[in-house]
């Protein structure tokens, strides 16, 4: 049901369709509006066209509440149908430490199972530790209920395939990765744009995460300040690379169109000495296929230049960076036409032409690099807005599905949901593949040298 | 007293063998997934436009006699050229889209907020008379008028419309028809929707258009 090959044009439409006027009013303004707020009566001067109701409202419950989980719980107050009835975590003060204003009418649980019991449920956005991953997922999927997992999907090749297996087998609802880049717009902006040669051959890729930041996290209970830092064990943490780099390495490989067959990988602990055994500055070169290769590094030391990656061709480079791009032609590049009239940013004595949808229209896009762009949310926005929408569609039409004619022809089932215009969004397959390259990429850094991916190992 | 509860109990045993006779004896087609086709067409102001899908639940439950055989000039099993037959359908309002080349999605959300889907998920009939029409030509499928009630948008309405059906394979048969009906005789107000470019204003009239493919419980 992915169709991420195709997209680009079927997601900025179908975000439209999903957003009011309002909304989009509003984010081209940059300003931060809440469903609440979106539902208020329109302006007077507003113009009459016939308003695109949002799709009929999936209630979420959210499962972990500590940081990235209020992150969550925060896109998804943006979203105009994703009320949130439901929060869990299991340590009261986190509970308590979510305001109304995320979650106003939600009922709060300290145990998962109480949450899951919950016919108000209908979509559930797992957000604890890697470890818990998986006990949660197979409860929620058991339970009848949509499941969004955060990546890596678990810390083990063998709890990830155990994840995957159980969403391939849920076949009434629907299971999202949390690889959020691969909701993005401009992602898939991008993405026909780097497969249909424009760059030449490829060459290879490097991408890098930096940013000055001990992972360290603080509680005044000591029992639960060790929970608090399971990032920083290898008994429960795939590190830098799988907790933070699945993301960069997914998006390369995404685009490639292969996955690498070996990893060779570096780590040090350099600065942050405080008992962790986690890396915290690690190196990987991923080997893909026609010996194109991904040169990756992420330090929590040094936060100079951020987070991007770049693409290497034969006639040019492409910078991903944040939700923009630029493209830095060779010399002796053919003209592709467009970039005569696109905007230009200079990056010391490079010129980049900038990569946006509507990279002509200078308003659109603002005059400087770091000006707004047509897609002015995160990819955990778009990826939480997809997962909403195709759990009402998909499960919808699953539902009418059964109720029609019953389970006893899955297959026409399946065939009559290839119809659907899906948002795009990581499957579970793509979540175990990106899980179990994130592994693999970790193992390399904690034995410091090349690791084999064998593509059996990407076989449920 | 203990003679007469054996003739009572054998009166029953026997009416009971009876029915259960009768029962096994009607012929009872299930919708399944494949091959079934809903299409509703209308008019506007700017162009026609058309919604699809491709689910119909139900059954069709028919008398012991009647049977569909494509070599035959009449149908067995009438009473009265009367089809002794129970039917009911239903197609969920929501799996109906636009294949439209320019925002299809607004087209169903027009349908679905026209008909209030939120409110009632379904196209519903059920059938109350089915008359054949003779003479038959050796062939062809076989013409029916059917009368039924049809309830849209949460209103009832009695409709009579022709349908066909004919033998699919050794054990399913294919019935099609066309329900041409007003949208205002259902209380659905015509859409009027503003695409910014100007009013769009819908016709009063459409068209249920069906194929339905149904197999034979054995």
């Amino acid at each position: 049901m992915n169709k991420n090959d195709n997209l680009p044009e079927v997601n900025r439409r179908s975000f439209l369709k999903n957003t009011s006027l309002a909304t989009v009013m509003a984010m081209m303004g940059g300003v931060e509006l809440r469903a609440e707020e979106a539902a208020k009566p329109a302006a007077s001067s507003e113009p009459a066209l016939t308003p695109i109701p949002p799709p009929p409202p999936v209630h979420f419950g959210v499962i972990g509440l500590g940081t990235w989980g209020r992150e969550v719980l925060n896109r998804l107050a943006l979203l105009p149908n994703a009320p949130v009835v439901a929060i869990c975590d299991n340590y009261p003060s986190s509970l308590r430490r979510v305001g109304t204003a995320d979650a106003p009418k939600a009922e709060r649980f300290d145990d998962y199972r109480k949450l899951l019991a919950s016919k108000a449920v209908e979509a559930v956005v797992i957000a604890t530790p890697t470890p818990d991953h998986r006990e949660i997922v197979l409860a929620a999927l058991q339970a009848g209920k949509h499941v969004y997992c955060e990546v890596p999907l678990a810390g083990t090749i063998e709890d990830a395939k155990a994840i995957a297996r159980a969403a391939r087998d849920a076949f009434k609802v629907v299971f999202q990765a949390g690889l959020q880049e691969r909701s993005h717009p401009q992602r898939h902006f991008l993405l026909p744009f780097l497969r249909s040669g424009a760059i030449g051959q490829n060459v290879m890729a490097r991408a890098q995460w930096h940013k000055k930041d001990s992972w360290l996290r603080t509680s005044s209970n000591p029992e639960h300040e060790k929970a608090l830092n399971w990032r920083l064990h290898q008994a429960t943490s795939t590190g830098l690379m799988g907790e933070i780099g699945i993301h960069q390495i997914d998006a390369v490989t995404w685009f490639l169109k292969g996955r690498p067959t070996a990893i060779t990988g570096f780590g040090s602990n350099i600065l942050w000495k405080d008992g962790r055994d986690v890396a915290d500055t690690v190196q990987g070169v991923f080997e893909y296929p026609e010996g194109v290769r991904l040169v990756y590094d992420a330090t929590l030391c040094n936060s100079f230049d951020s987070a991007y990656e770049m693409y290497y061709g034969s006639d040019a480079a492409v910078m991903v960076r944040d939700a923009k791009a630029w493209i830095f032609k060779e010399a002796d590049a053919p003209l592709l036409g467009w970039e005569v009239y696109a905007r230009k940013d200079l990056f010391y004595t490079e010129t980049g032409i900038a990569l946006v949808a509507n990279a002509t229209k200078q308003t659109a896009i603002g005059t400087s690099a770091t000006a707004g762009n047509t897609t002015p949310f995160d990819s955990l926005y778009y990826a939480l807005l997809a997962f909403a929408a195709n759990a009402g569609q998909i499960g919808g039409a699953i539902k009418d599905y059964l109720d029609s004619y019953g389970d006893s022809d899955l297959k026409a089932m399946t065939d009559s949901l290839k119809t659907l215009k899906v948002e795009p969004a990581a499957n579970w397959q793509e979540g175990l593949d990106a899980t179990i390259l994130a592994i693999k990429a970790n193992e390399a850094v904690v034995k410091r040298q090349k690791v084999a991916v064998d593509k059996d190992l990407f076989e449920l | 007293m203990k003679l007469s509860k054996f003739f009572a109990s054998l009166t029953s045993l026997l009416l009971g063998l009876g029915l259960a006779a009768q029962a096994r004896a009607q012929t009872h087609y299930t919708t399944q997934p494949r091959g079934n086709i809903v299409k509703i067409e209308g008019t506007s102001s700017a162009h026609d436009w058309e919604m699809k899908g491709n689910i119909i639940g139900g059954f069709i439950e028919l008398g012991p006699d009647v049977k569909f055989d494509p070599a035959a000039s009449a149908l067995p099993g009438l009473k009265g050229g009367k089809v002794p037959v129970k039917a009911h359908a239903f197609i969920p309002v929501r799996t109906m889209h636009s294949e439209a080349d320019h925002l299809p999605e607004v087209m169903d959300h027009l349908m679905q907020e026209t008909m209030k889907a939120d409110q009632f998920t379904r196209i519903e009939f059920t059938l109350t008379d089915m008359t054949f029409k003779s003479p038959h030509a050796i062939g062809t499928p076989f013409a029916f008028d059917a009368t039924g009630e049809l309830s849209i948008a949460g209103t009832t309405n009695k409709v009579t419309f022709p349908i066909t059906i004919e033998p699919v394979e050794s054990d399913k048969i294919k019935v099609s028809g066309t329900v041409p009906l007003k949208m205002t005789s259902f209380g659905v107000t015509p859409p009027a929707p503003s695409f910014g470019l100007g009013l769009m204003r819908c016709g009063d009239d459409v068209k249920i258009i069906f194929e339905w493919i149904l197999v034979e419980r054995k």
